[in-house]
């Protein structure tokens, strides 16, 4: 369980010391439609990519493309933290990257569809100010592709 | 995440989703998270149960009807604990000859020897490795690791080169010891690869020299080898 009060004291105080002040005052979009009518992109920082692409540096705010018609066992982890488990990704992918989890919710109609294109980055030693770019770059992907809706997924 | 999730809302998108540290995530204030108890690296919470990462995923959604945020809502359901018998046992049997002056090259060749069934197994059911960033064979790897702890010093080796092959060789190793199927405890799991086998130890030796560095980069090399948990938690 990550309560901080359950960590050994070396954790607990690592975890403290990324609290960091907001960017800005919090940007809130409002839902403009309903579930069902919505295209939603994945994106995780767990550092996922496929195993042809560059793998993330150790300080790394880049990004990779992860198509929606990926199969799931393409992709590997290249994350430069050691302090995480990684066993249930080798496991299953969806504990980090529910790909088929929202596959089936598009199926049932739960949500309306899915991005042509999903997105990874690698979430550690990097600022969050140095995010900006390729973040900003990636919603320009996304809104070309009509997608309305972000599930983010940490590690 | 938090600031992925800042630019994204800035930019007319909603976003919702995971955070895993609340206190993190309380402090910068993103727009809409679901707070989970759930291990490090298991946003969904438990591989293989499809019904259960579905209820994360529909509660994450679900705070997309907010009117208002920051939203930080905590997330009711814990992992179910395992009971000890229903954790499925370490296949494999690493108990070492009580004076095995054997070189690294040597234990952890023999050691592959060991784990290779079981990766193989893993590969058979899963149908996918996630082995693959160091791009060379598991044999090359192991014999990289040897060669680095064989070298006088040790910040003399490329040390990026040698983290992707510990990511790959751990792995490895992850997916051999969780080959078999049932619950696997990922806390176990570690203690296992990192305290009971020959990588394990090579890796902690590895780190430790690189601890010992007077250099500050090759010391944050130190800390992207072994978890803080580990190094600081050896067995007698």
């Amino acid at each position: 369980m990550v309560r901080l009060t359950d960590l050994p004291e070396h954790d607990r105080n690592h975890l403290i010391a990324k609290n960091m002040t907001p960017l800005g005052p919090t940007p809130f979009v409002r839902m403009q439609k309903p579930l069902a009518h919505r295209r939603v992109a994945l994106i995780t920082t767990a550092g996922l990519h496929f195993r042809d692409d560059a793998v993330f540096d150790l300080m790394d705010a880049s990004y990779r493309v992860i198509p929606g018609d990926l199969r799931g066992d393409e992709l590997v982890m290249s994350h430069s933290s050691v302090n995480y488990d990684r066993s249930g990704f080798q496991q299953d992918l969806n504990v980090v990257f529910p790909i088929d989890r929202f596959r089936e919710l598009v199926d049932e109609k739960v949500i309306g569809s899915l991005a042509d294109q999903h997105f990874s980055f690698m979430g550690a030693l990097v600022l969050p100010p140095k995010y900006e770019a390729s973040a900003r770059q990636v919603a320009a992907i996304l809104r070309k592709d009509h997608v309305d809706t972000v599930f983010l997924t940490p590690v | 995440m938090s600031a992925i999730s800042y630019f994204l809302e800035l930019e007319g998108i909603q976003t919702t989703g995971i955070s895993l540290v609340r206190e993190n995530t309380e402090c910068l204030k993103p727009p809409r998270f679901l707070w989970t108890s759930f291990p490090l690296g298991r946003p969904l919470g438990k591989p293989g149960d499809p019904a259960f990462q579905r209820r994360v995923i529909m509660a994450a959604l679900g705070l997309l009807e907010r009117e208002s945020g920051p939203v930080l809502e905590d997330y009711p359901e814990d992992l179910p604990s395992v009971a000890a018998d229903e954790v499925s046992v370490c296949p494999v049997n690493f108990s070492m000859p009580a004076a095995d002056d054997s070189s690294w090259q040597v234990r952890l060749a023999n050691e592959r020897l060991l784990m290779q069934p079981w990766y193989s197994l893993s590969l058979r059911r899963r149908g996918r490795t996630t082995v693959g960033i160091a791009k060379a064979p598991i044999e090359e790897l192991m014999a990289q690791v040897a060669q680095a702890l064989d070298v006088p010093d040790i910040a003399s080796v490329d040390l990026k080169s040698l983290k992707y092959a510990l990511e790959d060789l751990k792995a490895f190793y992850q997916e051999a010891l969780t080959a078999q199927p049932g619950n696997h405890d990922p806390q176990e799991t570690a203690r296992i690869m990192w305290h009971d086998t020959v990588l394990g130890r090579s890796m902690l030796a590895i780190h430790d020299r690189l601890a010992a560095s007077e250099s500050a980069r090759i010391q944050a090399f130190a800390r992207g080898i072994a978890p803080r948990d580990q190094a600081q938690n050896r067995s007698p």
